[in-house]
């Protein structure tokens, strides 16, 4: 098939020969990249034509033209889809100038999942749906003059950092910023419920409102008794947490925000919940309709105790959340198992159940084989990292979030008796890879960190009011990462290699330490900091004491020689002893920093592998709600670097927890990790893993997978992802 | 009429298994391909309620018309295939069994077709209204080419020669399902009805193995015969292969032809007959060229796993039933 190159000017129209196989759409020739060619290569060159080819048949076809900037920005203002406060912040020579500042950059989608990502996902459409008014740039500056707030500098230097692909804020923020049909800028909550009706029906009505909102919510479940509790000191009457589950799922599935996406939940439970196993068994294949959970994801939260009963392979005990708090007068989430363990254990009042530790392991490790769930949290781990006074009971939909909160009580009318605080956080990524390139890192980072800020500055969820209280209190804010496997197999080093983690220790430390001092800076400029503060080990300067009594340098001269190229500067224990200062001086606006989740659709529009995990395979099959199957090759896949392109189940689950292990340690909040096994991995060898990730102090494991490969003569002939 | 048939078969079927009542030996394996083929199909145990059909309620309203009423008349064509594949076509193969194993396997596949047959039902139900789902599957019973189809491959499992038989089956598991295939993979390619084409996608993956195994088997008892015999058995197939591909394309166009396809699913249907003519040990058919199947629909027929997908989607084809393996005092060492 003779496809020809056609040349295209910087608005996408065609200049050069035409010439394309008129045969193949953007589809097929998408498609051609899992296939082999005639002569057994790679048609990775495949994918350019289908960006080229999507771009002439339809983006270009589709996209509304206007003759000047002027007369587009007006338009877009009367007719209602851009926010006409956010543009009157600047002059409109400004705004002139920062479009032509975009344009300038010759951005252009390297895949084609990236470019049918972005103009079916998030480029501002005509309300019929039918025609697009933004290209990628229209988007980039949108986003930076609605998070600059008005200031120019700041503007040009979030266009700066977004079209160069440095910074990538996540989908709600880059989706919504300046439309004026719109969901919320804030990707994640998670959600309280106490022990009581009115607390489980508030819950279900947030869960309604935020994900209408856009965004996924997390409710923790470990308060509210369980199954045969009593209520009102009738025995047997309580039926658990499995209806409750059952009413978020519907939940869930009734509200999408505009269409544009499902809404999704998470709920957890502690290990030492007593439907714990019944919790599990929602997930299983052959469960009953009445009880079986398909949508909703499930974490389970594993304390200390539970893994030194395993290792001992004694009963545990699960104690009856209802009596904990009657005993105790706190919710049975706010408690520290591991701690009270044995004087629970020991106290009469309080009603248990026993089951073998271990098998509760394997029961957790045969459900992650058949549906990849549950997630876990080692509780204890996430608590001795945290710098903020509280306690960490839950995590999230991706199992990055890691914040405190505290309870809400109701009057009996259901209005708020005390509004506690629950968590929200607005994420955005670095793709590490853009970032080092540089020029600068430092940066790169404030710019970020201010970006984030921005989005927590505006955002103001008054459904619910538990939300928007602990935003405004917390200004907190999750700083990712993505493309470290991209970065690490352009620069021809093997994931997990000494140089891999070598590289990642002291990325990450870099990192940490400017986006602590951005939002130094940033408290400085404003003369606050977040609520609480002053009870944090940031303001008693503990929290800096392993920056300021260990060297952290570079142990390789590989990663050596790649900060000397890229021009990062690495922080000194001078530099921490000065930021230190600063810091309990003058505090830090935000109270959380860094998180970093899994990056989906943002990683295929910046052309990054995500997060920091290895690639699921060189050829990437994607499959997604609004997308159906598309291929997504590995960036800077070549032959080059190809044998360092190892896929995730080839470097094995010990490399990546090391990786995450290193990255962990400078990171406030969590990482989204998933584990990936081949199919002739048993139960054990998951087991294993969670005690290895448990040992090198991994804070949350979010999905298990598992390939299976096709059987030895049911493959498809030339399918290039069958024969890798 | 037909009903009658299948209980006749039934009835011959059960004759031949009471000959044979000693326990099966799984500690003594005859041919390892069984317990290959048997780990791999209980490993792939999958039902319908795992995919989360109903996500696909948005998507199936984008559809035109003529694309659903396609879409439905697609799917209870399959749905006859797979009920007579399950209740009449694996059972037929039990009694030429060549190891007790094989027989399990057989059970375990003609279980899984009426898992498959129930899926569709399952779509239908949670996308279509009773009164579509009626004028389908009337369509069904009228079309004379789907009629066709089932009349040939049902007179074969009556036949009295099991190399026949097997030929029928493969033909069946590894061709003439992929007509209707053909569709759900096209959706999925077009981002419509993702969930519908996952579970499609379980049934293929299902299908392949299938396909596989019986033309192994058929192989097998080939090789035992006269050459004479094999050259008979070689043009008997070619010659069933032909007859059902001249109805099979007959029923594509009247499939097919309003959405314009037909060209497409045609070159699909050669290059699963030389599939299925190659999981008999047979030299391709249609010559390669005929065979360029459009990318789209190749990629997304990939049984493998390496599917990303996020928790927007539902759980996607990959997972599997693990093998379970305490740990030990070993593992727990820290």
């Amino acid at each position: 098939m003779a496809n020809q190159v056609v040349e295209l000017d910087d608005n996408g129209v065609e200049t050069g020969k035409t010439g394309i196989d008129n045969a193949m759409s953007y589809h097929e020739l998408n498609a051609m990249i899992n296939l082999w060619d005639t002569e057994g290569k790679m048609q990775l060159e495949k994918d350019k034509l289908a960006v080229r080819k999507y771009f002439l048949d339809h983006v270009n076809q589709n996209t509304v033209f206007f003759h000047s900037l002027k007369e587009r920005l007006d338009y877009l203002v009367e007719n209602e889809y851009y926010e006409k406060e956010i543009l009157d912040q600047y002059r409109f020579e400004f705004i002139e100038e920062l479009e032509k500042l975009a344009y300038s950059k010759k951005f252009r989608f390297d895949a084609f999942m990236g470019a049918y990502k972005f103009y079916t996902g998030y480029a501002l459409k005509t309300f019929d749906g039918e025609r697009y008014l933004e290209r990628f740039e229209d988007r980039v500056v949108m986003v930076a003059l609605a998070l600059a707030e008005g200031k120019e500098d700041i503007a040009i230097s979030m266009v700066e950092e977004i079209i160069s692909g440095r910074f990538q804020p996540a989908t709600p923020t880059f989706l919504n910023c300046g439309k004026k049909q719109r969901g919320e800028f804030v990707s994640c909550f998670l959600l309280r419920i106490e022990d009581n009706m009115e607390s489980i029906s508030r819950g279900i009505n947030s869960a309604l409102q935020l994900s209408k909102r856009g965004g996924g919510v997390a409710l923790n479940l470990s308060n509210v008794r369980e199954y045969g509790a009593p209520i009102k000191k009738i025995e047997g009457q309580s039926s658990g947490i499995i209806p409750v589950m059952k009413l978020l799922e519907d939940s869930f599935s009734y509200a999408n925000q505009l269409g544009a996406r499902q809404g999704a939940g998470a709920v957890y439970l502690n290990a030492h919940h007593p439907d714990i196993l019944r919790f599990l068994d929602t997930k299983r294949e052959n469960a009953d309709e009445k009880t079986r959970i398909k949508t909703l994801s499930i974490g389970v939260v594993v304390p200390d105790i539970t893994m030194h009963l395993a290792k001992d392979n004694e009963d545990m005990y699960l104690f009856s959340p209802y009596d904990v708090e009657k005993v105790y007068g706190v919710p049975f989430g706010d408690i520290s198992v591991t701690e009270k363990y044995q004087e629970m254990v020991d106290d009469p009042r309080i009603k248990k159940q026993k089951i073998k530790a271990r098998t509760l392991f394997e029961r957790i490790a045969e459900l992650q084989f058949e549906s990849g769930y549950p997630y876990v949290m080692y509780e204890d781990t996430v608590n001795r990292a945290n710098p903020i006074q509280g306690r960490i009971n839950m995590s999230n939909l991706c199992s990055e979030i890691l914040q405190v909160n505290t309870p809400t009580t109701y009057n009996a009318d259901l209005s708020y008796d005390q509004i506690g605080k629950d968590i929200s956080c607005n994420l955005g990524s670095l793709n590490i890879a853009m970032a080092m390139d540089g020029p600068d890192l430092e940066k790169t980072i404030e710019t970020s960190i201010r970006a984030l800020t921005a989005v927590s500055d505006q955002s103001d969820i008054v459904s619910v009011r538990s939300i928007s209280d602990g935003n405004h209190k917390s200004h907190a804010i999750g700083l990712g990462q993505m493309n470290l496997h991209g970065y690490l197999a352009r620069e021809h080093i093997h994931y997990g290699s000494e140089e891999a983690l070598d590289f990642t220790n002291i990325y990450f430390y870099t990192v940490v330490y400017n986006a602590i001092k951005a939002s130094n800076k940033i408290a400085i400029e404003r003369g606050t900091t977040f609520d609480n503060f002053e009870n944090s080990t940031y303001a008693s300067g503990e929290y800096f004491e392993k920056y300021t009594t260990q060297v952290w340098e570079p142990a390789t001269e590989k990663v050596k020689e790649l900060f000397a190229k890229s021009g990062a500067k690495i922080p000194t224990q001078d530099d921490w002893k000065k930021l230190k200062k600063s810091v309990m001086e003058h505090g830090i606006y935000n109270q959380n920093l860094q998180a970093v989740p899994p990056t989906g659709s943002i990683s295929y529009i910046n052309n990054s592998t995500s997060s920091i995990h290895p690639i699921a395979s060189r050829i990437e099959i994607r499959k997604e709600g609004k997308l159906g199957r598309v291929y997504y090759p590995a960036p800077f896949l070549s032959e080059d670097t190809w044998d360092y392109y190892d896929d995730a189940y080839d470097v094995g689950p010990d490399k990546i927890i090391d990786t995450y292990a290193v990255a962990t340690q400078h990171v406030d909040q969590g990482l989204s990790l998933t584990l990936f096994f081949k199919d002739t991995a048993t139960t054990r060898d998951v087991n294993r893993a969670q005690i290895l990730a448990w040992r090198k102090g991994i804070k949350t494991i979010y999905y298990i997978r598992i390939r299976q490969q096709a059987l030895s003569g049911t493959e498809v002939d030339s399918c290039v992802s069958c024969m890798l | 009429m037909r009903k009658l048939h299948a209980l006749e078969i039934r009835d011959i079927i059960m004759d031949k298994l009471k000959l044979i009542s000693r326990p099966v030996n799984w500690n003594k394996i005859e041919d390892p391909i069984d317990l290959d083929v048997w780990n791999r199909l209980t490993s792939n145990f999958w039902l319908p309620e795992k995919v989360p059909i109903s996500n696909d309620i948005q998507s199936w309203e984008t559809l035109r018309p003529h694309e659903k009423k396609l879409t439905m008349h697609v799917f209870t064509g399959l749905t006859m295939l797979d009920t007579i594949q399950g209740t009449i076509g694996a059972a037929a193969l039990l009694p030429d069994a060549r190891t007790q194993h094989e027989e399990a396997v057989i059970t375990n596949i003609a279980f899984m077709e009426s898992v498959h047959a129930k899926s569709y039902s399952s779509v239908f139900s949670t996308l279509c209204s009773t009164a579509d789902i009626d004028e389908a599957f009337r369509w069904s019973e009228d079309n004379p080419h789907l009629q066709k189809k089932a009349e040939i491959v049902l007179g074969y499992y009556n036949g009295d020669d099991p190399l026949k038989r097997k030929v029928a089956s493969t033909l069946l598991e590894s061709f003439l399902f992929y007509s209707g295939f053909y569709l759900p993979m096209y959706w999925s390619s077009r981002a419509k009805l993702t969930n519908t084409a996952d579970l499609i996608r379980l049934i293929i993956r299902d299908e392949a193995i299938h396909g596989y195994y019986i033309g192994y088997k058929y192989q097998l008892a080939l090789a035992e015969e006269s050459a004479a015999r094999q050259e008979e058995m070689k043009s008997y197939t070619y010659d069933l292969l032909l007859e059902l591909y001249e109805n099979e394309v007959k029923y594509t166009a009247d499939l097919y032809d309003e959405m314009g396809l037909t060209a497409d699913v045609k070159k699909f249907l050669h290059y699963n007959g030389n599939k299925a003519l190659m999981n008999l040990g047979y030299d391709a058919l249609f010559p390669k060229d005929e065979c360029d199947v459009n990318p789209a629909i190749l990629s997304a027929l990939s049984p493998n796993a390496d599917e990303n997908h996020d928790f927007f989607s539902g759980s996607g084809s990959s997972y599997v039933i693990g093998k379970h393996e305490s740990t030990t005092d070993d593992d727990w060492d820290f």
